[in-house]
């Protein structure tokens, strides 16, 4: 009937613009606040050692220089370098066998029909529940009898078993969302599954081949447990232990070193974000998962 | 060279629910054969059934004489056309047409001659270098068919192929497929709910209904000599007229009073007095005039002018509706009592089981 | 056809002939199937399935890592229940951080996730720089700088000074070093927030439309519409974030050293077991405080699934 004739009271129609510029100021605000603190580090690594806390909350520092970059570049007795080189090399070899094992699982749970499969599927839905605590001593025990602590290889391998169900699970969505009937011509084209798989599947899937292969890389970069209990030689510290036993070794009378390693550390993590924000925040969506 | 196929009591369960039930079929080599029904009744299935993609639960299919339940599809010298097309979206039209060649391992040189020449034939040559999401839905359509004439097999499926296309491209693609055939000389096996379709390009249709074949024959013997109910409802637009009615003699049946004389072969054996059905197609009914014989009359509730004919739906005193297509322009109105007539050679007379009285 | 007709005991006994050919059969339909599943069929088997039946064993025995472990029954178990204050200290530091941080956490996803659902221009950098936070959190680095930030002269405190109040060692305290680590996980709401996002996207815009022409309040549409159709979405993220929460170690780890401290009131329940398996050795009562948290998650999980016939409104 009327409802022109008595105004709708409290709805965005009133003043648009002025809620709107509300909203924006409140989220820039919020935004700031949740910023400050990564800025703050940042701040502080740019600052000289003297300053220490002299520039309190502020961002600006009195004065600017790298020296907390290159002094704290080799502030453990090993150099950064090496540690970041380790890092990258478990986090690549890693994300390698992440993808490609959940890859051929998912292939099989999305399209092939087998004897059990809604089974598996089940169990490996259920693993995505377990605390990996549950495992982490037998394992310890199965690694130390394989002679493999000490080394990378519990930190890589079982990653090409596929025993993170995430990514599984992340995948089967998405060739569940591919047209079966791609596969059925293929298959009339004389493809094998195998050939389905590289040909077909993973061609059409380079969007959740990217997102999980993005999202095993961050997360093996920036795990701290698994290398804390399997990796003792400094020789082979990824990144993250770097830190540990930078804050160990120097107390809190180099922080502004500790800053500049930390902020290090974060780069790769950031760039990743920067350039595939959009299929880091789909993964997450469709999935509705996330560490 | 052609092929032919024969499903012998072929049964598809899914889990519990049985889709296809025990389907005897011989389809004859280099005919163009047409799985026609409701949607729902099973034609993909048992056409995907033929193709490999769909496993049997019973009953045998062999192909050129040779069993062929457990062949892998790619083994059984088939080639099938999808409903949604099904083109590698990250391939270009080459390399759709080419990829089934390279995964026989065909020489590399023999694919590009194979290829291009399925694009002559198909005009899609200049289409050769694109992705499949730069083409129209007809072009698309061109190219999944031309991926199955590269690999030059014994038998084409196809699974109502035409339908994401508009009325005129259909019309035009239905040409061309019908030439096609005509050319190659193939089986073909066509899937469609559309009963135009399928008059149009059968030579034999297949009517099915709840996964059971109703009828098997060429267009006009269904149209002429509908073994049903089902196939004489199906078959034919605007649908037959069905009026209830009884025997009343060996030659005579009672149409709601009416008295209708028919041929005795025409009633078959059927017991007098049981109640049957009475139908006869839109297009064999006159209003007026002094041919075949009185059906009554029908007042008329709407008149629609195609302009080369008219439709006339009406309603009998009985209460049953009825429509009627009239050659010409008509100048009746909504509202007037027509006479309807006949001629006794056009009508079709089912017994209470649904099956045609006719012997 | 048949393959094997050469062996005359098989030529002879259809049946077996048959059975063979059923079992190649069977065979082929779900060899591709169970090929492409071996690798991860390999890792449940020895990496997830055994280790944790394994654990389960260890938990009832002493296992020290070096020694053969010897069977002592529930004893762990039982030790835990009576005799293990620390025990008794990292469950209610756990719990205390579980009930603190999902509320907050949960709450300001969804309240950030409204107010970017209404269309605002910028929306992909406001979701960018929220989220961001979730991505860094779980690094030493994040948990680094919250040392520093509440740290006794540390950016916090600087703050406060400028409103002249004098803050406390924010992480030396154990009256406050727990909240230290309950902001960290607040300031992580960045991933629900997006699942939040993306399940406000689903409710129709025209849903509003017509409460707000039947002249529904803004609290009501709220209340009425917005969480009884998000609440699938807001079950889900809690049951995930729960669990992960459970589970979270390094902050704590980073935070207090090592150690749990000061006084124990930064051991998460995870940061103990660490201790107790690397740190003292004890496999055999580490592999029971392991079992323990999967009993806890699985009875939280179960609870709230059972809670969902009240509160959670799915379509049918
Ligand atoms: N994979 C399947 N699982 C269970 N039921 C199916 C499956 N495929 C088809 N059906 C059922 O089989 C029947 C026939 O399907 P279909 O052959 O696709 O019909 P049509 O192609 O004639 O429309 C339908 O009732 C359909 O629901
Ligand atoms: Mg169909």
């Amino acid at each position: 009937m009327s409802n022109e004739a008595h105004a709708l009271p409290g709805q965005a129609s009133d003043h648009p613009y002025l809620r709107s510029a509300i909203l924006h100021c409140l989220l820039i605000a919020a935004s700031f606040v949740m910023l400050y603190p990564i800025l703050w580090m940042l701040a502080g690594s740019l600052r000289p050692a003297e300053d220490l806390f002299g520039g309190g909350a502020s961002l600006i520092p009195s004065q600017v220089t790298i020296r907390a970059y290159t002094q704290g570049w080799f502030g453990v007795q090993m150099s950064f370098g090496r540690f970041f080189l380790n890092s990258l090399l478990i986090a690549t070899l890693a994300t390698l066998g992440n993808v490609f094992a959940a890859s051929l699982a998912a292939y099989a749970f999305a399209r092939l029909n087998f004897v059990g499969r809604k089974f598996w599927f089940a169990l490996m839905l259920g693993t995505l529940m377990l605390p990996y605590h549950v495992t982490l001593i037998p394992q310890y025990v199965l690694f130390q009898n394989l002679g493999w602590v000490n080394t990378w290889l519990p930190l890589i391998v079982p990653k090409y078993f596929a025993v993170d169900a995430f990514f599984i699970f992340l995948m089967v969505q998405f060739f569940r969302g591919i047209p079966r009937e791609l596969d059925e011509a293929a298959q009339m084209d004389g493809c094998s599954p195998w050939r389905i798989y590289y040909k077909v599947m993973l061609p059409l899937s380079l969007p959740v081949l990217a997102t999980a292969a993005i999202f095993s890389f961050i997360w093996t970069w920036e795990d701290f447990f698994g290398p804390l209990i399997y990796v003792s030689d400094m020789n082979l510290y990824t990144v993250q232990l770097g830190l540990r036993s930078f804050i160990d070794s120097s107390g809190t009378s180099s922080w502004n070193e500790l800053f500049a390693m930390s902020v290090l550390s974060l780069i790769p993590i950031f760039l990743i974000f920067l350039f595939f924000q959009r299929l880091l925040i789909e993964g997450i969506a469709t999935t509705g998962m996330k560490r | 060279m052609s092929t032919s196929i024969q499903l012998r009591k072929v049964v598809k369960r899914f889990e519990a629910l049985e889709v296809i039930k025990g389907v005897d079929l011989d389809i004859e080599p280099g005919k163009f054969t047409v799985f026609v029904g409701p949607s729902g009744c099973g034609k993909s299935t048992l056409l995907r059934m033929i193709a490999g993609l769909e496993s049997i639960t019973g009953g045998d299919l062999h192909i050129g004489g040779q069993k062929m339940n457990d062949v892998a599809a790619a083994k059984r010298g088939i080639a099938m056309v999808f409903q949604s097309y099904a083109l590698y979206p990250h391939m270009t039209v080459y390399k759709n047409l080419a990829f089934g060649l390279e995964t026989a391992g065909v020489r590399r040189d023999e694919i590009d001659r194979r290829v291009r020449e399925a694009a002559e034939t198909l005009r899609i040559t200049e289409y050769l270098p694109r992705r499949p999401k730069a083409l129209s839905g007809g072009q698309r359509q061109r190219v999944a068919i031309g991926r199955s004439i590269v690999r030059d097999p014994n038998i084409f499926l196809f699974d109502e192929p035409l339908s994401n296309l508009d009325a005129e491209l259909r019309v035009q693609m239905r040409v061309e497929i019908s030439k096609l055939h005509e050319r190659l000389g193939n089986t073909m096996i066509y899937v469609t709910h559309d009963q135009v379709e399928a008059m149009t390009m059968a030579d034999t249709i297949v009517v099915l209904r709840g996964g059971e074949v109703m009828q098997v024959g060429s267009p006009l013997e269904l149209y002429n000599r509908p073994a049903n109910r089902f196939v004489a409802g199906f078959i034919g637009s605007p649908k037959m007229n069905f009026l209830e009615a009884a025997r009343v003699a060996t030659d005579a049946i009672d149409v709601a009073g009416q008295a209708i004389q028919l041929e005795p072969y025409q009633l078959g054996r059927c017991p007098a007095e049981t109640p049957i059905t009475f139908g006869i197609r839109p297009e064999h009914i006159v209003l007026g005039g002094e041919v075949g014989q009185a059906l009554g009359e029908a007042r008329v509730d709407l008149v629609e002018h195609l302009g080369g004919s008219t439709s006339v739906y009406a309603t009998m005193p009985s209460g049953a509706s009825l429509t009627v297509l009239a050659p010409g322009q008509l100048s009746i109105r909504h509202g007037e009592t027509v006479p309807l007539r006949f001629d006794a050679a056009n009508c079709h007379a089912f017994g209470p089981d649904d099956q045609t009285l006719r012997n | 056809m048949s393959v094997s007709e050469r062996s005359p005991a098989a030529a002879g006994n259809g049946e077996s002939n048959a059975l063979a050919r059923s079992y190649r059969e069977a065979f082929r339909r779900n060899a591709p199937g169970y090929l492409f599943l071996a690798p991860w069929l390999i890792g449940f088997f020895c990496l997830t399935l055994g280790p944790a039946l394994g654990s389960l064993y260890l938990s009832l025995t002493d296992f020290d890592l070096l020694q053969t472990p010897n069977f002592v029954g529930l004893q762990n178990y039982v030790r835990m229940a009576t005799a293990d204050p620390k025990f008794v200290s990292a469950m209610r530091v756990t719990f205390l951080y579980v009930v603190l941080s999902m509320p907050l956490k949960l709450g300001f996803a969804l309240a950030v996730a409204m107010m970017l659902n209404r269309g605002l221009k910028g929306l992909p950098i406001y979701r960018a720089v929220f989220y961001l936070p979730s991505l860094l959190g779980a690094s030493v680095a994040i948990a680094v700088l919250w040392r520093q930030l509440f740290a006794a002269d540390g950016m916090v405190n600087s703050m406060l000074a400028i409103i002249g109040i004098e803050g406390p060692s924010w992480i030396s305290n154990p009256r406050y070093s727990l909240y230290t680590l309950v902001v960290l996980s607040v300031w992580q709401f960045g991933s629900p927030m997006i699942i939040f996002l993306a399940g406000l996207r689903q409710i129709p815009t025209d849903m509003y439309e017509a409460a707000s022409l039947d002249g529904a309040s803004a609290s009501r549409q709220f209340w009425k519409i917005t969480l009884p159709l998000l609440s699938p979405v807001i079950f889900f993220n809690f049951v995930i974030q729960t669990i992960e929460a459970f589970k979270a170690f390094t902050p704590a780890f980073i935070v207090s050293g090592g150690t749990g401290g000061p006084i124990n009131s930064t051991l998460f329940y995870t940061l103990y077991l660490y201790q107790e398996a690397f740190g003292n050795f004890r496999m055999g009562y580490a592999s029971a405080l392991a079992w323990v948290l999967v009993i806890i998650i699985a009875i939280f999980t179960a609870f709230s699934f059972l809670s969902t016939r009240y509160w959670v409104h799915y379509d049918e």
